[in-house]
Parts: structure tokens; C-alpha cells; sequence
């Protein structure tokens, strides 16, 4: 269970705070939708550490969390673009999940493998981030974090320029995880994205 | 319709295009002419000759030798030195320091010099510390261990601060992902840092290579003797001493041939290297570090301050008695006021025809559609860049062959090269904001007819006012620290500023040489407060105007 309690945060030079409190159960899924500038990114950025609140609490399974750096959080995240390390091949952008100094033993290997051939994307391990579509792209994002096996799983309009195709892909790889048990957040202006996706809808 | 408007001055489409193209086009012929005299005065000489000529494979050896230890120790430096400078974003007295580091942009060579051997000289403050701690040292600052000190001071922190851009301008996603994956070390450098650094590696060294293989004053002054000369001191030896004319218009063609092939083996690559910084927010991405991480890079940080501040300090504490008056007006300032009226008089012209030159440039090549047309103001930003001063300098010198009694005919070269020399930085800084004007703005001004001056005057001046000055600020410094130029065709008794602190280093007269680069340090700093003070008082009411006076449409 995540839970926010009186959240508080402020960029620097701006007056105006933003305030979060709510609780998200086990295995649910929440959307947010809002104009930009409504903080829904601000909201993601302080349950993965990115920023640091003004006060308040963030706890999950009744931990507070919101002393550790984001690297031991239970978080992962997928953005809408700049996921990957461009100039690093798919394998190995996966596998720095696994381990942050891409010490792999061989079942990581083979489930990097596996997850791969799983998404159609067999064969693509030592393909450069540049020669996939944004679809692939998205793709091999989410396949690191849901091989992170972190139980919050954080999405950052991460289906927005997609084609429709690409997004069905995507769908089914999420509610698969969501299936698991896997919680996840989801910022997202597109309303079939929340609809196949998320039990609730909040509005920011 | 259209005609029953009042029509606007300069209005047509040649304004922009023609005055910036003859200007540009001058200048390219201007350069031609020098480089033209240098090739024909060299080809009287015979090629063997020169090739076997062992004080000539000297000079190019130890010029080359010294450039490449100075790119190594001035990148080594300034590597670390940026990693720790984008890991901590927020600490007391960062910003300063960041000014700090642009300050060698401008800095004149010859006062930054003064300062060091205030430090590091035979009487200097560490070399004192130094003979205590270990007594009978053989610490000698003239010789290729100050020339590699002073270029490291100047080159490191313009390194440091180009590479921080690089690696501020990662994305925040990949930051923050590489955050939450937990990346350190190695694999931090191998993913994020390497990829932002490496495009613009290939330009910085190539830059850093040219200003040391260039440099002129600090071999003048800290380099030992004949051993350590470069091609540019060998220029000025034979032009001013020797008088001989074939071997100079010689060495600059090497020194061309050197500095260009480097120059088109980086523009071949096809990059962009901005030197001027841009300003940005972003929030501080934490990231995982070593244990005692914080630690070094503090450590590292104070150190590399230190050498920063440290002759700086110098300059002021050796510089002050000298200059405040204690019995009277010290017999400093008969020489000084002099000198700073005649390093006005070349530089002020220079600064504002710098700035002119690279705003019409801009105009006339955001106007010119055919290729060639284009290519000549552009040129004009880079020619100086190829062609070092003391080259052109030199080509010209033999041209013209000026009398070294006639004054003004030097002058108005050395004005004329320096504001050639300051183009492409005040082009680096306009180049941004008189580009970045929107199309629907310009769409909307086409319509209502908002062209020539009207446009310049009520569209561009109010973006272009800070950018404008700044620039100003810029050419104006450049041109009053030159000492290259200002030593081939000035006289040593009618010395501009940085030619007097020359002459009091030369006498060992340190006090009154430290008291010169004050001055010369206080009137660049009211150059920068005075140029930037003007702007920001009018751009405040600009706001206030906009917030207040606009009109909204919708109810109007």
C-alpha cells in the first residue's frame, strides 16, 4: 500500500505549494490527468526521490520511504522519452537494471533473453537504441523496468506520440504486470490510455 | 492597401543583405591581402633550406611539445573538476566560482601573468611556503613549468566550464533514470557523462591547442630564453629585431598551415561548440557516489578555486599600495592615465566595430539565399579563429612596412585586427537571441508592416539590448588586454595599458606592474558593471511596461 500523507512541495521562486495525500492499494492503478504545469510530474518525481519535499511523509507497506535516494526506493520509472542510453545497445539498457554495474549471471541473461523474445522484440539485444521505432522503444523501457521486479511501478505519459498499434502493445505488457500485482501510477492526457489501464481517474 | 502605410526607413531587403556582405567581403579581402604578402615574401626563400634550419625545427618542436602538454594538464584538471561541478549543484559560492571561470575569456594574459608570478615567483607567496617546507628546491618558475602554469590557468577553467555545459545539458529523464537504477563510477561515466561530453571534446581540444599554440605573452614573459620559444615570439623577434621579413612571413605560414589543418580536421566532423554559456534551470538530480565521494570532490573543488583566486588576490593586495597615494599622487599615474587614453582609443572603436560587424553579419546571412553570398559573412566569423592576429599582423606588416615613428597608422591596424580578433565571440553571443526570434512574430510583424528599422527598433532592440551589450562589453576587453598585435606595431615609448605592465614586469618593477594590472583589472570590471548595469535598469522598465500597459485584447 502507497501512502502520501500531507505532501508538500514547492519549486524554488514559485509561491504557490503543491499538496498530495492519498493511499494506493496493492495491485491498483491510478491515473492522472491535468493541463500541463498541473503537477503531475512534480507528484511522480517526489514518490521516486527525483525531488525532495517541503514536508510530509511517503510510505509504502507503512515504511517511509522518503529518506532513501531513489536508486533503493521500490520505484521504477518509464518517462516519455530519453529512457534509453542511446549509444548503448538494447541488452545492455536492460541489463543496467538488473544490476547497476551490468554484472549479470546467466538467468538474468536468459530472462533479458526471454522478456525480449517475449514483447517480439527476439533478436534485438545488440540493436542500438537509434535503429528502433518509438514503439520498440517504449517497449524495451518498460522491459527494464518490469525486470527491475520493483512492486511500483511509476509511468510518465509513456504512450504519448505512439501510434495506435504500438500503444495495444504496450497496454497488454502493463496489464500483464498490473495482473502480478504490480502498483502503478499513470500520468497521462490521453483518456483510452486511462480507460484500459486504470481503476481510478483523478484530475489534477 | 499596402502602400498607404508610411513606409519604414531601410526597408528594403537590401539593407540587410548588402551592408553586411561589403563589410564581410572587406574583411575576408583584407585578410587575403595579408596572407597574400606573407606567401609571396616566403616564396623567395628556398624550401631546403628552411627544412634543415635547426633553429626553425626548434621553435616548431618546442611550440608543438608545449601546446600538447597544456592540452593534457588542462583537460586532466578540468575533467574532474566539471564531474564535481555537475554532481553538486547547489553549494555556497558555486555561481561565483562559475564567473570565476569565464573571467579567463576576458582576463588579458599579461595581468593574469602578473598575478602569477606574484604566486608562483622567485618572491612569490607559495614559493615562500615552499622554501620552508622544503629548503634548497628547484622550483624555477621561468621555463616551460610557467608556461604550463600559466596556460593551465587560463585554459582549464574555460575547459571545465564548456565540458559542465555538456553535462548539464544531459536530459533530465536519463539523469533521473540513471538515478533510479542506481549507476556510479564507471558505469555513470559510460552512460550519461562519455555521451555528453563526447561531441564536444574534438572542439574544445582543438581550441585549447590553439590558444596555447598561439599564445604569445605568456612565452614572453615566463618563457626562459631561446629553448623555449614559440612561432609567435619567433614572428615578433624577426619583424621587430632581426628585421627579417622572409623568415617571419615563413613561420607565420607554418603556424597557419598548423593552427588550419587542426581547425579543418574539427570543422570536418560537422560540430558546434558553444563557448558561451547558457543559462538554465534544472533541478538537481541526486545520484549514487562512492564513499568519500563528497569528500574529494570538495577537496577538489577548493584547490581548483584556490588556484583560480589566488593570483587574483595577488594583483590586488601588490596592486593597491601601489595605486592608492600616499604622499601625493604616485609618479605611477603619469604613466598610466596616458596609457589607459590610448588603450581606449583602440579599444573602444574596435569593441563597437566588432559589435557592428557581427550584427550586419547575422542580418546578411539570415538574409542571403544563394550559397556563396552566405558563405562570406559567415567566414567572417571564423577567419580569426583560423587566422591567428600575430599572422595577419604579420602579413600586413609587410604590406604596409609602416613606419614605426607613425602612430596613427598603427593604431588604426591594431584597432582594425583586434575588433577582427573579437568578431567571432560577440557573433557566439548574438548569435543566440537574434536567431531566436519566433516565426509568428515575424509573420505578424510582415503583415503589419513592421520592416527595416521599425522592425530592428521595436522587435529585436528590446531582445538584443543585453546580448548587444554584453557583446560590447566583450570586443571592448578583448581589445584592451591584446597584447600580440599591440607589440608589432605599437612603439615602446607610447605604450597602451598592457604594453606598460609588459615593460614593468621586463624591469623587474613588480609593485608598479602590479599596481598596472589593477588598473587594468578595475576598468574591465566597470566596463562589465557599467555596460551591464545599463541594460538591466532598462530591461526592468521593459517588463514593467509590458505588465501594465498591454492592452488585453479581448475586452479591448
Amino acid at each position: 500500500m502507497l501512502e502520501l500523507k500531507n505532501l508538500r512541495f514547492g519549486y524554488p521562486g514559485q509561491n504557490k505549494d503543491w499538496h498530495f495525500e492519498f493511499t494506493l492499494h496493492e495491485g491498483e492503478c491510478l491515473a492522472l490527468h491535468g493541463p500541463s504545469g498541473s503537477g503531475k510530474s512534480t507528484l511522480l518525481g517526489l514518490i521516486a526521490g527525483f525531488l525532495t519535499p517541503k514536508a510530509g511523509q511517503i510510505l509504502w507497506q507503512g515504511e517511509a520511504v522518503n529518506h532513501q535516494p531513489p536508486w533503493q526506493r521500490p520505484v521504477s520509472s518509464v518517462f516519455q522519452e530519453h529512457n534509453l542510453f542511446e549509444h548503448l545497445d538494447v541488452f545492455t539498457n536492460i541489463g543496467l537494471g538488473l544490476h547497476p554495474g551490468l554484472k549479470l549471471d546467466t538467468p538474468d541473461k536468459k530472462a533479458i533473453e526471454h522478456t525480449l523474445e517475449r514483447t517480439g522484440l527476439g533478436g534485438f539485444g545488440h540493436r542500438m537504441p537509434g535503429e528502433l521505432s518509438g514503439g520498440q522503444r517504449q517497449r524495451v523501457a518498460v522491459i527494464r523496468a518490469i525486470l527491475r521486479r520493483q512492486p511500483l511501478l511509476l509511468l510518465d505519459e509513456p504512450m504519448t506520440g505512439l501510434d495506435p498499434h504500438a500503444r495495444q502493445e504496450l497496454h497488454a505488457m502493463l496489464l500483464e504486470e498490473k495482473a502480478n500485482g504490480i502498483t502503478m501510477i499513470l500520468a497521462s492526457h490521453d483518456q483510452d490510455d486511462r480507460k484500459a489501464l486504470a481503476d481510478s481517474d483523478w484530475s489534477l | 492597401m499596402n502602400t498607404s502605410l508610411p513606409r519604414a526607413p531601410f526597408s528594403h531587403p537590401g539593407w540587410q543583405l548588402w551592408p553586411g556582405l561589403l563589410l564581410g567581403g572587406a574583411l575576408v579581402l583584407l585578410v587575403a591581402l595579408g596572407f597574400g604578402s606573407l606567401l609571396l615574401t616566403a616564396g623567395k626563400l628556398d624550401p631546403a633550406s628552411v627544412l634543415n634550419n635547426r633553429y626553425l625545427r626548434g621553435v616548431v618542436q618546442f611550440t608543438v611539445w608545449q601546446a600538447l602538454l597544456s592540452v593534457i594538464l588542462s583537460l586532466t584538471l578540468a575533467l574532474p573538476v566539471a564531474r564535481a561541478l555537475a554532481r553538486h549543484r547547489q553549494f555556497p559560492g558555486r555561481s561565483l566560482l562559475l564567473r570565476l571561470m569565464e573571467l579567463s575569456l576576458v582576463l588579458p594574459t599579461i595581468v593574469a601573468v602578473s598575478g602569477i608570478i606574484s604566486v608562483y615567483g622567485r618572491q612569490g607567496w607559495l614559493t615562500g611556503l615552499l622554501e620552508q617546507l622544503v629548503p634548497g628546491h628547484s622550483w624555477n618558475l621561468y621555463g616551460l613549468s610557467g608556461i604550463l602554469l600559466a596556460h593551465v590557468f587560463f585554459n582549464a577553467p574555460l575547459a571545465a566550464r564548456i565540458l559542465l555545459q555538456a553535462m548539464e545539458s544531459v536530459p533530465q529523464p536519463r539523469l533521473r533514470m540513471a538515478s533510479q537504477l542506481g549507476l556510479r563510477g564507471w558505469w555513470l561515466w559510460k552512460a550519461v557523462e562519455w555521451p555528453a561530453v563526447k561531441p564536444v571534446l574534438p572542439g574544445l581540444t582543438a581550441l585549447v591547442f590553439t590558444l596555447c599554440f598561439t599564445s604569445f605573452a605568456i612565452i614572453m614573459t615566463l618563457g626562459g630564453g631561446p629553448g623555449t620559444t614559440t612561432l609567435e615570439v619567433a614572428i615578433y623577434q624577426a619583424l621587430r629585431f632581426e628585421f627579417d621579413f622572409n623568415q617571419a612571413a615563413l613561420l607565420a605560414i607554418i603556424q597557419l598551415l598548423i593552427c588550419g589543418s587542426l581547425w579543418w580536421l574539427v570543422f570536418r566532423q560537422g560540430l558546434d561548440t558553444s563557448l558561451l554559456p547558457r543559462r538554465r534551470f534544472s533541478f538537481p538530480v541526486p545520484l549514487p557516489g562512492w564513499p568519500g565521494q563528497v569528500i574529494a570532490n570538495s577537496l577538489l573543488i577548493a584547490v581548483f578555486a584556490a588556484f583560480l583566486i589566488f593570483p587574483l588576490l595577488a594583483i590586488g593586495f601588490r596592486g593597491l599600495p601601489a595605486l592608492l597615494p600616499t604622499d601625493g599622487a604616485p609618479a605611477l599615474y603619469q604613466q598610466l592615465l596616458p596609457a589607459t587614453g590610448r588603450s581606449l582609443l583602440i579599444a573602444l572603436p574596435a569593441g563597437v566595430g566588432a559589435v557592428l560587424v557581427a550584427l550586419l553579419t547575422l542580418a546578411a546571412s539570415n538574409r542571403a539565399k544563394h550559397n556563396l553570398l552566405a558563405a562570406i559573412p559567415s567566414l567572417t566569423g571564423y577567419l580569426p579563429l583560423i587566422v591567428p592576429p600575430l599572422v595577419l599582423g604579420t602579413g600586413l606588416f609587410i604590406l604596409i612596412r609602416p613606419e614605426l615613428g607613425n602612430a596613427a597608422q598603427g593604431w588604426t591596424l591594431v584597432a582594425l585586427i583586434n575588433g577582427l580578433m573579437a568578431v567571432p565571440f560577440v557573433l557566439q553571443v548574438l548569435r543566440g537571441p537574434m536567431t531566436a526570434m519566433d516565426k509568428n512574430t515575424l509573420k505578424q510583424a510582415d503583415q503589419l508592416g513592421i520592416l527595416g528599422w521599425y522592425r530592428w527598433r521595436w522587435l529585436y532592440w528590446p531582445h538584443m539590448r543585453r546580448p548587444v551589450a554584453l557583446g560590447l562589453a566583450y570586443g571592448i576587453a578583448l581589445s584592451l588586454g591584446d597584447f600580440g598585435v599591440i607589440a608589432l606595431f605599437g612603439s615602446p615609448g607610447q605604450p597602451t595599458l598592457p604594453v606598460l605592465l609588459y615593460q614593468q614586469l621586463g624591469s623587474y618593477r613588480v609593485a608598479e606592474a602590479a599596481g598596472t594590472g589593477l588598473w587594468l583589472l578595475l576598468l574591465l570590471v566597470l566596463i562589465f558593471a557599467s555596460l551591464s548595469g545599463v541594460t538591466r535598469r532598462s530591461h526592468q522598465s521593459l517588463t514593467q511596461s509590458s505588465t501594465t500597459a498591454m492592452p488585453d485584447p479581448e475586452h479591448a
